[in-house]
């Protein structure tokens, strides 16, 4: 698990969290300028990870929390991601080589299958994994399945997440995952199914690896599958 | 054994369940709703009758006689004739002949025009088609003969239109220059659909339905109220019907307003207001369709928010009922099982005005 909305990780005294508190709360003001001056401030009095995991990271997925229940909007997500990363960037030389939380929780293709020209559900959720710390990789609505692949090949990707909004392009996100088949990959690459027809059931009958109801399920049902 | 009775999921699969089942089902809904919404959940009462339709033994029901509302249809006129996978049943005619058919064999009480791509946008190029399939509508027909199309912002974006595309925007975190284009486009899509309904408007149609308002997120909502606003100040009598696409209006821009309201995150009983303000004489309030819940649960959902939608507006309240809101599954042609059962619902229960 990456955030740590409801506490500290591993445990944390009151005067670090009311440092987390802060850093949070910048995050979900989606105002970068905030981030900056609270990173600012809480830098050196604790460990750069925790800072991130449990302030600014805590902070983001209250957005993500309050974009799920309609409070907060695609824009709001952004502002804040773009926020939580300039504050990321400042305690970079406090990380050490580890990498910690700013390194890539994995490798994404996202796309809407062939036949479906619907963009915006899709596009939120490459937004918000990619907000999440995933590489995403969208390459748009009405993909033809050839281009999956060979997306999925180019980039070494661990999953791939497919969009159908209507009824009768439901089946593509089947051809897809027949076809990762038939190239080898269905082993080496997560499938995820998306959309309003789209079911759990339906993932279980098409072979997907998960169904994500929306983009906050789509960045929790990833996290199981890759982290 | 306890009895059980046949219901279905949201994406249309028969189930059998028990009358406790259904009920906590329809209980769980309606809090869903009243938690997103801020709004009260059902009575014991109406949840209780909510449960008497729903375990009904028929497989269809209705209202009592004199409890009927007026049913408005989108489209109808290339429903015969549409054979594309779009609930059409391919019978060749043209959209006189399916509006005629809808007026005279179905009992529609209002009818609309409608362009096959059916946006605006589309419409330009082809509007003296579709004056003069109105015109002959208008000559042919009795009942009040709209033109209908969606909003629709997104041909406005790339690569539909000349507008970069906001996800793309936003995707490079360029979020002023997203929110731009959304406001860009949505003054090119108050100019258009301002412009067509002034061309209909004068071979004699009797009023404009903006189907799917805020498909787009809250550009697209902004476009229609000002858009409303704009015809209704130009044409007094005009008959506007304002629906929506969902049942909130998502914020592409984030920022918007209309009447210094924020239109991003609005629920139905937020939007009947700015409607009507803007000028509509119906407001189409939409509650969409859970697919991985039952019906109890979409449909004790969608009365909760549709009945807050009727008592918060100055206007009737026509609800959209079809496939994948108002309660009644996602199938291309929704079973009627469902769809009488949630219109009895959305008529006893909500007060709509009309469907």
């Amino acid at each position: 698990m990456w955030f740590f909305p409801h506490g500290c990780k591993g445990g944390c005294n009151t005067a670090n969290e009311e440092l987390f508190k802060t850093l949070s709360d910048a995050v979900v003001s989606c105002k970068k300028d905030d981030v900056i001056a609270a990173v600012g401030k809480a830098k050196g009095k604790a460990p750069a990870v925790e800072l991130i995991d449990n302030g600014l990271a805590a902070g983001m997925n209250e957005v993500g929390v309050l974009f799920e229940r309609g409070k907060l909007f695609l824009p709001h997500v952004m502002m804040a991601a773009d926020a939580m990363s300039a504050g990321v960037e400042l305690l970079q030389d406090e990380l050490g080589s580890s990498g910690g939380a700013s390194s890539k929780l994995g490798v994404i293709v996202n796309g809407t299958v062939e036949g479906d020209v619907h963009d915006i559900g899709k596009a939120i959720v490459s937004t918000m994994l990619q907000a999440a710390g995933f590489e995403v990789h969208d390459i748009g609505r009405d993909v033809p399945v050839q281009n999956f692949i060979d997306k999925i090949k180019e980039t070494n990707a661990d999953m791939v997440g497919l969009s159908a909004l209507m009824t009768t392009t439901l089946q593509g996100q089947k051809e897809v995952i027949e076809l990762l088949k038939e190239n080898g990959l269905r082993d080496k690459v997560k499938v995820m199914v998306g959309g309003a027809p789209a079911t759990d059931a339906w993932a279980k009958k098409c072979g997907a690896d998960c169904y994500a109801e929306n983009a906050s399920e789509a960045v929790a049902k990833a996290k199981e599958l890759l982290l | 054994m306890a009895t059980e009775y046949f219901l279905r999921m949201g994406d249309g699969q028969k189930i059998f369940m028990t009358k406790e089942d259904i009920r906590a089902d329809i209980e769980a809904g309606s809090a869903d709703a009243a938690d997103l919404g801020d709004i009260p959940a059902l009575s014991e009462n109406e949840m209780e009758h909510m449960l008497d339709i729903i375990t009904s033994p028929g497989r269809i029901v209705g209202v009592e006689p004199g409890m009927e509302v007026p049913v408005t249809h989108d489209i109808g006129a290339i429903r015969i004739d549409g054979d594309q996978g779009n609930s059409g049943v391919g019978i060749p005619s043209s959209r006189l002949v399916g509006s005629m058919i809808h007026e005279r064999a179905f009992g529609a009480d209002t009818m609309e025009l409608g362009h096959i791509d059916y946006s605006y946008k589309p419409v330009k190029p082809v509007i003296s088609q579709e004056c003069q399939t109105m015109e002959s509508c208008q000559q042919n027909m009795i009942i009040p003969m709209l033109y209908g199309a969606m909003p629709n912002m997104g041909l406005y974006y790339t690569p539909d239109g000349p507008f970069e595309n906001p996800g793309d925007l936003m995707k490079a975190f360029k979020i002023s220059e997203a929110q731009d284009s959304i406001s860009h486009a949505a003054e090119h899509g108050i100019r258009d659909m301002t412009w067509i309904m002034q061309k209909l408007q004068n071979v004699g149609c009797d009023g404009v339905n903006f189907d799917t308002i805020g498909a787009a997120g809250d550009g697209d909502m902004y476009a229609s109220l000002h858009s409303i606003e704009a015809l209704r100040k130009e044409f007094p009598g005009i008959y506007i019907e304002a629906g929506m696409a969902g049942e909130l209006v998502l914020g592409m821009h984030g920022e918007l307003e209309y009447d210094g309201t924020v239109l991003a995150g609005l629920w139905p009983h937020q939007q009947a207001p700015l409607v009507a303000k803007a000028g509509a004489n119906i407001f189409g309030p939409v509650c969409n369709t859970n697919t991985s819940r039952t019906s109890a649960w979409n449909l004790g959902r969608s009365v909760t928010f549709t009945k807050a939608a009727v008592e918060a507006s100055t206007i009737p309240c026509h609800a959209d009922m079809g496939m994948g809101v108002g309660g009644i599954p996602m199938l291309e042609t929704p079973p009627i099982d469902a769809v009488t059962r949630a219109s009895k619902a959305m008529v006893e229960i909500a007060g709509v005005d009309g469907i």
